[in-house]
Formats: C-alpha cells, structure tokens, sequence
C-alpha cells in the first residue's frame, strides 16, 4: 500500500512511501511521526493516500497510539467488542483475545494488565476493526526491556498471521532490526528507504546511522586531495588517514564500527594512533565493549585488555565510511 | 513545631470546622418545639412545587447544559474568553439582581416576555417562572462542574473509538460520558442544590407557586420562626438525598 501525505499543521511534513508487511519508520523524537499517523488516520487535517478526504469512523485503519488507549471503564472484551456490531460480538471479541493468548483475561480491566498484554488487547481491538492498514505508534515504548523481545516477536507474528500491511513508528532501532521494511525520515523528509540489511549495510548519510543506532557516529572535514586525503577529527584534535573521493574541506559524518578500533599500548602505538582513556567498561548479555574518550569525544571499541586505562587506538583507513554533510 | 504536634492540629482544624458546620443545625435541633411539630397552611404544596419544579429544572439544565460543557471542553475558538465571562457573570451576578434581570427581559413589559406571552407561556408568578428563575440560577454551576468532568477525560479516547468506526454522537455516549460520570455526578448534586435553595431569583420573578425556600420566608412574615423550622426539616429531608446519594456513589468508585 502506497502511503502519500502532505501535512501543513502544526508543522509542514510531506511523506510518501510504500508500506509492505512490518513496515517501520524510523525517526528521532520531533520529526512528526505520530503526526503522520494521526493524518492518516483521520485526526489531523491534511491530504493524502489512502483514505484522502474520509472522516476517521469511516477509514479503516487499527490505529494504535502510545499507551495503547484502551478504554479503562471498559474490560479487555468489551475493548476489543467496542469495534464490532452485531448480537455475537462478545463471542467475536472473545475470539480475537484467544487468537492473541489473552482469552483467560477477557473479563480484567486494562488496569489490570500488564503493558505487553494492554498491547495485545489494543492489537485485538485494532484488529478486529478488519483494517486495510495498522498503524503502531512507538510500540516498544511502553514495555519492560526483559519481556520486551518476546513481546515484539508476538505483535510481528500477529500482524503478519492477519496479512495486513503495518506502519510502525518509532526511534528505536531495535524496532528497526527487525522490520520487513525500513523507511527512515530526517528533518520531516523520508531520506532512505529498504529492507533492513541494506540499509544497515549502506546507509545513504550519517543520520541515518545515527538512526539504526551506529555508535562511532562522529563529526569531521576532509583536508587533501584523494590519496594523500586525511579525516580530521576536531572533537578528539587528530586527524586520520582516510580514503574517499570527497574533494578538500568537505564536512562529513563519518563512522567506525567498534570491533574495528584497535587498541594498542602508547609503546606499541603507530603515529596515527590517537590517545585514548578508558571511561567505561560495559559488560552484558548481548555483547562486550568499552567506552573510550578520546579528547572531548567518546569512541566505542571492543574491550581493551584487563586494567588498562591509558593508551592509543588506531582507525584503520580502510574502516571509515564518511557522508558528506 | 515538632512534627508530632502537626497532625493534631490538622486534627483540632478539621474538627473546628466541623464543629462551626454543624452549629446552626444543632441550633436548629435545640430550637424546634418538637412536642408542638406542626406545618402552615400551605407547607405541603410548597414542598411538592419545589421538588416537581426543581426535578423539571435540573432535567432542563443537564439536557442543555451538559452539551454546552462538552464543548466548551473540547472546542478553543477565538474570543472563548467572552464565553468564559458570560459563565463568570451569570455566577457573580447576586441573586436578587438576576432575578431583577430576568424581570426586566422576560417580564410582562420585558422584549421576549410580551412575545411569549403571545405564545401563551406567562414568566411571571407561573410554574415556567418558577422553572426559569432556578434554570438561571443553577445552570453556569452545573457546566462549570461538567466542563471540568469532560476536559478530564483524556482526548485520544475519544478519538480512539473515532477510529474503531463509530460516529461522534456514539462516541460521546459510550466513552465521553462514561468516563466523565463522576464529574457529572457532582455536577447534577451542585446544579440541584443551587436549584432547590434558590431565594433569590425566585422571590423577584416567581414569588408565586411558593416552593420552600419562599414558603419559609412567609412563613417567617406571618407566623413567625416556629412556623420556620418544620419546613426547615422537610426541606432538608427533600434536598439531601440526591446529592449524598451521588456524592457517596462518586467516592466509592474513587475508593
């Protein structure tokens, strides 16, 4: 489904893009992404595909806002009946709970709900509406991050059982990671759009990194012509030998994966090496690093060894991606 | 002031003004010649015109008023401000000279008395009178109390169930007023005491049929205070069970 919108208030957002099984858009806070799906809709004035010009009762969208809006004088089958018509719509809406594992607490408040299980019972509800599209505002925002995963499993499992294109936004790249579609939006403008292997694997500018949530994500200029092109880094005051095609005093964003630093003692440092301190060491169940400052600014890398606090690390050339700004 | 002191003088506060509250109806208590309990001619008419009129007037209060409250609630239109005076003035306005007011437009030589009573409906010492003086009296307590009941119903309910496919209309009905019940509750028990012990307005424009508060002054005119505190007592007996009721019904879905 072609997603086209032009929004003229309370700020100025044009977005068209399409949107196919688990579509995600990502973008910081302040880009107006609930905007776009309050205007499609139908709660905010604007123009637009799919459903230009039609008031909300009359669009079929399963709209889910942030905290999920259930309605609190009203328990978890009565929620989700609220969109249905007809003498059986207690054993409808109790079948839609079913088919999202809730059937057990049809009769609880949303009070009494956790907030994964508020989210399923939005889901049923928005589900039941029999949308052509299901819109998801920040969906991972009100969860616990210890069930959050599983939580998020289940939602993608049921929006791709009920075969219905889905438009989440949010800012979070854990989201992002596993969307059958990306679209990512910056300065109220759609700036790439893709599986998300490829635009993981090239993102079109340093906002976007940001945006799937590189760390390394860093300032710089280049100086030089290509080949003898050095990266200077004003934040940490070095400068590095890069490779690109940009021509001389060009601004970039440029990034290195921290797995690529490399970490040496100041003895066994080469002249590009750039002096680092370890500020913080991070030790979890998805992965191991550290926080290095560098000058005023902070590097990721892998762990350096045990006890060392004080040495250099270097960016190999051929690791640095730079987008000019 | 140590901190042991401090909630027993909130204690002794609270008490105090419990203590002041309840003054005059102990007074009223010691006052009342219960061995000679007794009612003035007219006593009982009074008292069916107070709680007939008053339940007509408090229908006719929450029928217009409450749409008014929804949409001063949810609608911000320019120059709202004159909307927000005209409550304020209808609240500050003293009762007597409401009542003055009402004569002056809706009286026999007032601009919309002479074409109702055209009409055949007389707004002067008549039941509709009677109806309009406590109308006017009650209705800008009853949307201030229901326009603070709907703006804490929180929008995007609202707008939810737009979504789930139903009209506006359906929509208010099935969550705006649900959710706004408790407000509204207090509302109708303010809108109904303000009605029923209404003086003021109801001595200028409808001094006639005599409902209890009139009755009680007449009675004080002609007969003197004992003929006062019997239809004192009835009054409380008529006013009250509404107003707890709804308070009490509010506080337990609160608890």
């Amino acid at each position: 489904m072609r997603v086209d919108y032009r929004i003229e208030r309370p700020v100025m957002l044009s977005a068209s893009f399409e949107v196919g099984g688990f579509t995600v858009l990502l973008g910081t806070s302040g880009e107006g992404k609930t905007l776009l799906l309050r205007a499609i809709a139908g709660l905010l004035p604007a123009r637009g595909e799919p459903f230009d010009g039609l008031p909300p009762q009359r669009r079929a969208v399963g709209y889910l806002p942030q905290g999920h809006a259930l309605f609190p004088h009203l328990n978890a089958w009565q929620n989700v009946a609220f969109a249905l018509r007809g003498p059986r719509r207690r054993d409808e809406a109790v079948a839609w709970l079913e088919r999202v594992g809730l059937a057990t607490l049809a009769e609880r408040r949303p009070a009494q709900l956790s907030g994964g299980q508020q989210q399923r019972v939005a889901l049923a509800r928005a589900l039941a509406r029999k949308p052509q599209l299901l819109l998801l505002d920040e969906p991972t925002s009100a969860l616990d991050p210890a069930t959050r995963d599983d939580v998020l499993a289940e939602l993608i499992a049921e929006v791709h059982a009920a075969g219905i294109p889905a438009l989440a936004v949010s800012h979070d790249p854990a989201l992002a990671a596993v969307a059958d579609r990306l679209v990512l939006m910056h300065d109220r403008r759609i700036v790439q759009v893709g599986a998300p292997a490829e635009v993981h694997a090239r993102p079109a500018s340093g906002a976007v990194a940001r945006l799937l949530g590189l760390r390394n994500v860093q300032r710089g200029r280049i100086v030089g012509a290509p080949g003898t092109q050095r990266l200077l880094w004003p934040e940490a005051g070095a400068s590095l030998p890069v490779d690109t095609a940009l021509v001389d005093g060009t601004e970039v964003d440029w990034h290195i994966a921290p797995e690529a630093v490399e970490w040496h003692d100041a003895a066994t440092a080469t002249a590009d090496a750039v002096a680092a301190s370890v500020e913080l060491r991070q030790v979890g169940a998805h992965g191991h690093g550290a926080g290095l400052r560098c000058g005023q600014a902070r590097l990721w890398a892998a762990l350096p060894p045990e006890g060392a606090m004080h040495g250099r690390v270097r960016l190999p050339t051929s690791s640095i991606r730079c987008w000019p700004v | 002031m140590s901190d042991a002191l401090r909630p027993r003088l909130t204690t002794l506060a609270a008490a105090l003004a419990l203590l002041l509250l309840a003054a005059p109806f102990v007074g009223l208590a010691l006052a009342t010649d219960w061995r000679h309990f007794g009612f003035a001619q007219g006593d009982g008419g009074a008292v069916a015109v107070s709680l007939g009129l008053s339940l007509l007037a408090l229908g006719l209060i929450v029928a217009l008023g409450t749409p008014l409250a929804w949409w001063l609630a949810r609608h911000r239109v320019r120059g709202q401000w004159l909307v927000d005076a005209l409550l304020l003035l209808a609240l500050l306005t003293p009762p007597l000279a409401m009542g003055l007011l009402l004569a002056t437009v809706y009286g026999p030589y007032g601009p919309a008395g002479q074409l109702l009573e055209r009409a055949g409906l007389l707004l002067t010492n008549s039941a509709p009178a009677f109806v309009m003086a406590q109308f006017y009296a009650a209705l800008p307590y009853y949307v201030l109390a229901a326009r603070a009941a709907f703006e804490g119903v929180p929008r995007e309910l609202e707008q939810i169930a737009l979504t789930l496919g139903h009209s506006p209309a359906r929509c208010f009905f099935r969550v705006s007023l649900p959710l706004a019940r408790l407000g509204l509750a207090a509302a109708v028990a303010l809108a109904w005491v303000r009605a029923l012990g209404e003086f003021g307005v109801v001595l200028i424009v409808a001094y006639y049929p005599q409902g209890i508060p009139v009755k009680l002054w007449t009675n004080l005119q002609d007969l003197g205070l004992p003929a006062v505190y019997p239809l004192l007592w009835v009054f409380f007996l008529v006013a009250l069970p509404l107003p707890l009721a709804l308070g009490l019904a509010v506080r337990r879905r609160l608890a």
